[in-house]
């Protein structure tokens, strides 16, 4: 990020004033609370060193669990928020886009301070906020689904029960892909979460499983000491892929108050720091499992880290951590990693045709 | 035939550094040009900075203290690492920015706008002063509070009909507002609305500041029948709208002071209603 920090790129903001002065105003985006939006054109005429408002034509889909993605690289859950980065890029250019954790009833989340900096990285303990199914299924997946998005919905609960009722209510709408969020450190005691109990989590994606015929992406935890049974459970409960991995439990302390900084006391930690622990867990499955569908997510800022995770044995990545530094980041990443595919036909070709390397 | 034609905001960009100046010890003020935040950035709208540390990725909020033609300014106190990186920015440098962001002020109503802040709490009190300066049926009445030295006042007088501040040696805003109501002829708790002006204008509070401070604003405003519009500060983890983490509780549900606000009506706000 430094580097693309010192590149000098100086593309003038006077351009963007100008055309946006010449009348384009988007009210919908004033109304929002950002400025009024520019007007945009041509390439290059944004201040920006990456422009995401160009027409993008990809080279290298992937496929995951039967499910077509126009590029290999999706964003994460929790880090996307279609309202939130819709003035900023065309959110349908995306492999999928994954939403935030939806509950069947609307939940609150922690108390704040919610986050907190770590080096490379942050420790963060929303605690799944969100405005339930309901709300979702009306206000969110319509308009998100209308930009030609590929959609992963992500469900949580704090039951059995409650992913179930999300997942039936989900079965008849327009999701294109499911993801069980067994793994969300901050919404249960201690951090735990049925993604570490084998059994719990078996019973669980098998009770699921009957209840929908869209694919069923299981999220898991890294806070395992072995992810091999757990990705066993869910390969036998009957997941059509899985997606790793969510955060590490951690924490922070204010050592001027010698207290926690997060009110949650624990959060879970993201960002480039996972980098390296991600890969090996995407890693240790592929060799374990060669068949099942894997969505490496961690720590990924660079089309390059994508890269890692594709070598690892993963059909797709997912980008979290990094579209909270910059809106525009997936877009970035997908397009340098549809750069460095260019170069890779080999493993190119193997994800178009739903394989890995 | 027309064709629909996207239209997109920009996305995290370099600026380059034009000003970087220590006002006082650990107080910087910082020039920055870019047009379209210095064009479009409202009074409490607000800006990201972002280090160049790639250890520190998380986003430097910071409300737009004043513009000037392609540029805008900052002003901050040196509080931690990332701070103390921008303090050391030299002109010619870049820094990575994001914004304008958030909702700002509601100036749009002709009134005598009381400006009251505390401590690094003043700069979007001084863009508000700077917007007011050109509404001819408003007038901004400039009351900060600091710690010791004075070093807004220069920048707040450019634009405010009047100005008064005050240090911990002689008091604090309140010291200031009970001043202001004995000038204006008003009592504390009077009933319903002040009408000091001869036009008949409401008075309407801006504020910016610590939170306690703040709470006493929003106290001494209500004993005094006045509405008072707060800019929060908070924990941020993007600035944007999408990792929901600086949420704030009010009457209208639980909002994300970034982009819900953050302004807020105090009125609205849950745990204001404490006296001072």
């Amino acid at each position: 990020m430094s580097e693309r920090t010192n590149a000098a790129a100086t593309a003038d903001a006077q351009t963007v004033a100008q055309a946006s002065a010449q009348g384009t105003v988007r009210d919908s985006a004033q109304a929002h609370g950002l400025a009024q939006a520019a007007q945009v054109g041509e390439p290059g005429q944004l201040p920006c060193n990456f422009d995401a408002t160009r027409t993008f034509q990809w080279h290298h889909k992937t496929v995951v669990a039967g499910v077509e993605w126009k590029n290999p690289v999706g964003t994460a859950s929790g880090t996307f928020n279609f309202d939130a980065v819709r003035w900023f890029y065309d959110v349908s250019q995306m492999g999928a886009v994954t939403t935030k954790g939806v509950s069947p009833v609307p939940w609150e989340g922690n108390p704040v301070p919610r986050t907190a900096e770590t080096p490379a990285g942050s420790v963060n303990s929303v605690g799944l906020q969100n405005p339930g199914i309901d709300d979702y299924l009306v206000n969110d997946l319509p308009r998100i689904k209308a930009t030609g998005a590929t959609v992963i919905t992500n469900v949580a609960g704090h039951s059995d029960d409650d992913y179930a009722q999300v997942v039936t209510k989900l079965a008849d709408h327009e999701s294109d892909m499911l993801e069980i969020n067994v793994s969300c450190p901050n919404v249960s005691a201690d951090g735990l979460s049925t993604g570490t109990d084998p059994v719990a989590l078996k019973r669980l994606i098998k009770r699921l499983r009957p209840l929908t015929d869209k694919p069923m992406i299981v999220k898991l935890t890294p806070n395992v000491t072995d992810i091999r049974p757990i990705a066993e459970a869910c390969i036998e409960g009957g997941a059509d892929a899985l997606s790793m991995i969510n955060t590490f439990v951690g924490m922070r302390f204010d050592i001027r108050t010698g207290k926690p900084i997060l009110a949650n006391i624990t959060g879970g930690v993201s960002g480039p720091c996972v980098h390296p622990m991600a890969l090996a867990f995407v890693y240790k499955t592929r060799q374990a499992f060669p068949e099942i569908p894997i969505i490496g997510i961690g720590g990924i800022s660079t089309g390059e880290d994508a890269l890692e995770f594709l070598y690892a044995g993963a059909n797709a990545v997912e980008v979290g951590s990094a579209a909270l530094a910059d809106p525009v980041a997936p877009l970035r990443i997908a397009t340098e990693l549809d750069a460095l595919l260019d170069k890779r036909p080999e493993l190119a070709q193997a994800l178009e045709e739903g394989r890995t390397w | 035939m027309s064709e629909f034609t996207p239209t997109y905001v920009p996305s995290r960009r370099p600026a380059r550094v034009v000003e970087c100046q220590e006002l006082t010890d650990g107080v910087v003020r910082l020039a920055l040009r870019d047009s379209y935040i210095a064009r479009h950035a409202k009074p409490a709208q607000f800006v990201n900075l972002y280090t160049k540390n790639a250890q520190r990725l998380s986003p430097r909020p910071f409300g737009v203290c004043e513009v000037d033609g392609d540029v805008f300014t900052l002003m901050f106190a040196v509080v931690g690492k990332g701070t103390e990186e921008f303090r050391h920015l030299r002109p010619g440098d870049t820094v990575d920015v994001l914004g304008p962001l958030g909702h700002g002020f509601n100036l749009r109503e002709d009134a005598d706008y009381l400006l009251v802040g505390g401590g690094l709490g003043v700069p979007p009190l001084i863009r508000a002063a700077q917007e007011l300066s050109g509404h001819e049926g408003s007038t901004s009445t400039v009351l900060f509070g600091y710690r010791n030295v004075h070093f807004a006042d220069a920048y707040a007088s450019r634009y405010a009909t009047q100005l008064q501040s005050i240090d911990e040696s002689e008091g604090n805003v309140i010291t200031l507002l009970d001043r202001w109501a004995s000038q204006h002829g008003v009592a504390a708790d009077a009933d319903g609305a002040l009408r000091p002006a001869a036009q008949g204008r409401r008075t309407v509070i801006l504020t910016c500041g610590p939170l306690g401070m703040m709470k006493a604003v929003s106290a001494w405003a209500r004993e005094h029948g006045l509405t008072v519009q707060a800019s929060l500060e908070a924990r941020m983890g993007c600035g944007f709208g999408t990792c929901v983490v600086c949420t704030v509780h009010t009457t209208r549900g639980i909002l994300k002071t970034c982009v819900d606000g953050p302004v807020f009506d105090t009125a609205q706000l849950e745990g204001w209603e404490a006296a001072r």
